[in-house]
């Protein structure tokens, strides 16, 4: 049972500013994901939020409780490190039992939170081992036993699986959202792989440089993102963004393309005016073979069911389009993309989205 | 067109190809390493174990088997000496790794200045010990030495007191000197061992609630034992073989009081030309270093293993 609220939390390492004014509010037993590329600041903000590194400002309140000079401890959080930060000296008992350890809890509770921790991360028979004999998907569950028996408030995570080989990765996924139902705890997790975030979060945060870009649930992000970064940032393979001129505001965005085509799509262009620059975003998903967009075809992944085509616009525009596994393309040809304009984002010179107006309905 | 990824022929092909066979090769190798040992080491080791098992001196030299050794276990001091040098040994190695282990703790934190303090811990080290041993001389010098003065002073002693002119108190001054040389190497080994513990341990124990005292006892100390393992037995057979200090405060005095088996080996080979005997007691030095050399081997690896080191 635990809330966590970050208000105005600013950080700086002398002149380098990392956080610029951070708000947010998670909710009890939220998964939250922190994503953004390297030196966005996600991890630093991981630490604020442990107590490892102070906030130049800002307050921190979990469960409505200031704890922003409270010790990590005294916080009510565990943390579990990207290294696993596991004692090679210590057995998986001892390194599981650390935390109330130092607390002096009498061995029979020792022993019956360690017995309760490795059960549900199937340790059990890891115990008497030493860390260097475990693969490292064993020896990150040791690192949230570890943080299992503290029962704490808030579970942070910081790049867990960064580590770890795909496939365990994607293993070890499933188990962290199986864990988190069964503990029923908030959780905070830094990413900087976007399937993470997707798949695991309630709510992802999208950080850069220092700052929220947008906080929502993983298929707001999809299909609303609120900047050009989101965008691109959310969603594998990446957006396309192709640069069109405003032709008229009316019924729709009219825009013109550099190769002459012209489509209205349907976004509140209230902010548009014509003559004006915008980028029209579409998901390689959204593109299919058909009038429209021109593209030479360069390269073609076929993964089976899709067909990855990569190519260039006639102005060079770099673009890629998931065709259906079987879709007779070749390298070097021309061919002609379409899509459905509804499924067109748009963004202004600032980066900013012009809210899609027959976005589908999010399920979830 | 010369291939981009062709390389150079190995010098064994090279070798190969000029008629020798990969082990002759090898050989040709450490050849030179070899003489070296060979001349340096090999021949005075070998020269002395031949020496021990003869009379000789200055005049004359005679095969008298295990004379020498006989003589050595059975005079009265012997023991006395092997007893004083362990003495010396654990007490010296002790203080060298308590005095060590808190300096690198210190150097190891985040002080300001802390570049200043790691390079003004090495002058005892880096100076020649025949210098620092004359600063040390006069500190114990009775008339106008630090140490006499200070402990007058501090009304511990009524009046001058010469350090080196009695038997316990040299002993200890002597050692006192020995941590001084001894300690900074230690310091910076185990500063460079605490400078590999993961960063990420110190704060998964902070996160969990350990303190300063904890996180030393149960992280700092298990993480870095294989180095205090190492340096507690390298220390050991070098504090062992310990020569200068004592040599120049007391050539062993007074009344025998400073001779450890290193003194003693000296004046009976160089001293009194009985380099026979002398010989004896340095087959015997070997003989306990090799000993040594075999347990530092044997417990490092277990350390090792214990300790999670691969």
């Amino acid at each position: 049972m635990a809330t966590l609220n970050l208000q105005n939390i600013t950080k700086s390492f002398g002149a380098a500013h990392v956080l610029h004014g951070i708000d947010l509010a998670i909710k009890d037993k939220e998964f939250i994901v922190f994503v953004g590329p390297s030196g966005c600041g996600k991890s630093t903000l991981l630490r604020i939020i442990a107590g490892l590194e102070a906030a130049t400002a800002g307050q921190i309140l979990i469960d409505g409780v200031d704890v922003s000079d409270a010790a990590p401890v005294d916080r009510g959080i565990s943390m579990v490190f990207q290294s696993y930060a596991l004692y090679p000296h210590l057995s998986i008992y001892e390194n599981i039992a650390f935390p109330l350890r130092v607390q002096s809890l009498p061995e029979t509770e020792v022993k019956a939170k360690v017995g309760k921790a490795a059960e549900i991360l199937k340790l059990t028979d890891k115990l008497a081992l030493k860390p260097g004999q475990l693969s490292g998907g064993q020896r990150q569950r040791v690192a949230i036993g570890r943080s299992i028996v503290r029962s704490p408030k808030i579970f942070l995570f910081d790049e867990p699986l960064s580590n770890l080989d795909a496939a365990l990765r994607g293993d070890m996924r499933v188990e962290l959202s199986q864990l988190h139902r069964e503990l029923s705890a908030t959780m905070v997790y830094v990413t900087h792989d976007q399937i993470e975030a997707m798949t695991m979060a309630h709510r992802i945060v999208v950080l850069n440089k220092g700052r929220i870009e947008q906080f929502g649930t993983p298929m707001e992000l999809y299909h609303h993102p609120a900047t050009k970064f989101v965008a691109t940032f959310i969603g594998q393979p990446n957006m396309n963004l192709v640069q069109a001129s405003v032709l008229g505001t009316t019924n729709g965005l009219t825009v013109e393309f550099s190769g002459g085509q012209r489509m209205t799509l349907p976004v509140d262009c209230t902010t548009a005016t014509v003559g004006s620059l915008v980028d029209v975003g579409i998901r390689p998903e959204n593109l299919m073979l058909g009038d429209g967009l021109s593209m030479t075809v360069r390269v073609v992944e076929r993964l089976g069911g899709v067909a990855m085509t990569y190519g260039d616009m006639p102005d060079g525009t770099r673009i890629c389009a998931a065709l259906p596994g079987d879709t007779p393309v070749a390298e070097g040809a021309v061919v002609g993309l379409g899509l459905n304009v509804a499924d067109a984002h748009v963004f202004d010179a600032s980066g900013a989205v012009m809210r899609r107006l027959n976005a589908p309905t999010l399920v979830v | 067109m010369a291939n981009a990824t062709q390389t150079k022929d190995q010098p064994t092909v090279r070798a190969a190809r000029r008629g020798l066979s990969e082990g002759w090769f090898a050989w040709m190798l450490i050849a030179p390493a070899l003489l070296f040992i060979a001349v340096i080491v090999a021949w005075p080791l070998l020269e002395t174990i031949r020496l021990s098992f003869t009379d000789a001196d200055m005049n004359s030299e005679n095969w008298v088997g295990f004379a020498n050794y006989e003589k050595m276990l059975q005079g009265a001091k012997f023991l006395e000496i092997i007893g004083r040098t362990f003495f010396w040994m654990v007490l010296s190695v002790g203080l060298k790794l308590i005095v060590g282990l808190i300096g690198a703790t210190l150097l190891n934190a985040a002080i300001p200045g802390r570049a200043l303090f790691r390079m003004m811990i090495m002058p005892p080290w880096v100076i020649p010990i025949a210098i620092g041993c004359i600063g040390w001389l006069w500190l114990y010098n009775g008339q106008f030495g630090f140490a006499s003065g200070m402990a007058q002073r501090l009304g511990i002693i009524d009046g001058p007191f010469e350090f080196l002119a009695y038997k316990n108190s040299a002993f200890y001054a002597a050692i006192i000197t020995d941590v001084w040389v001894g300690t900074p190497m230690v310091s910076l080994f185990f500063l460079a061992a605490m400078q590999g513990v993961s960063r990420d341990l110190y704060e998964a124990a902070w996160v969990d609630g350990a303190g300063r005292w904890y996180r030393f006892r149960r992280i700092t100390i298990p993480q870095i034992m294989p180095v205090i393992v190492s340096m507690a037995l390298l220390s050991a057979i070098w504090t062992f073989n310990s020569f200068e200090i004592i040599w120049i405060f007391t050539q062993g005095g007074p009344r025998g009081g400073t001779t450890t088996m290193i003194i003693d080996t000296y004046k009976t080979a160089i001293g009194n030309f009985k380099f026979g005997e002398g010989s004896a007691r340095a087959v015997m030095i070997v003989l306990i270093l090799g000993v040594f050399s075999l347990l530092y081997l044997k417990v490092l690896d277990r350390v090792n293993k214990h300790y999670g080191v691969k």
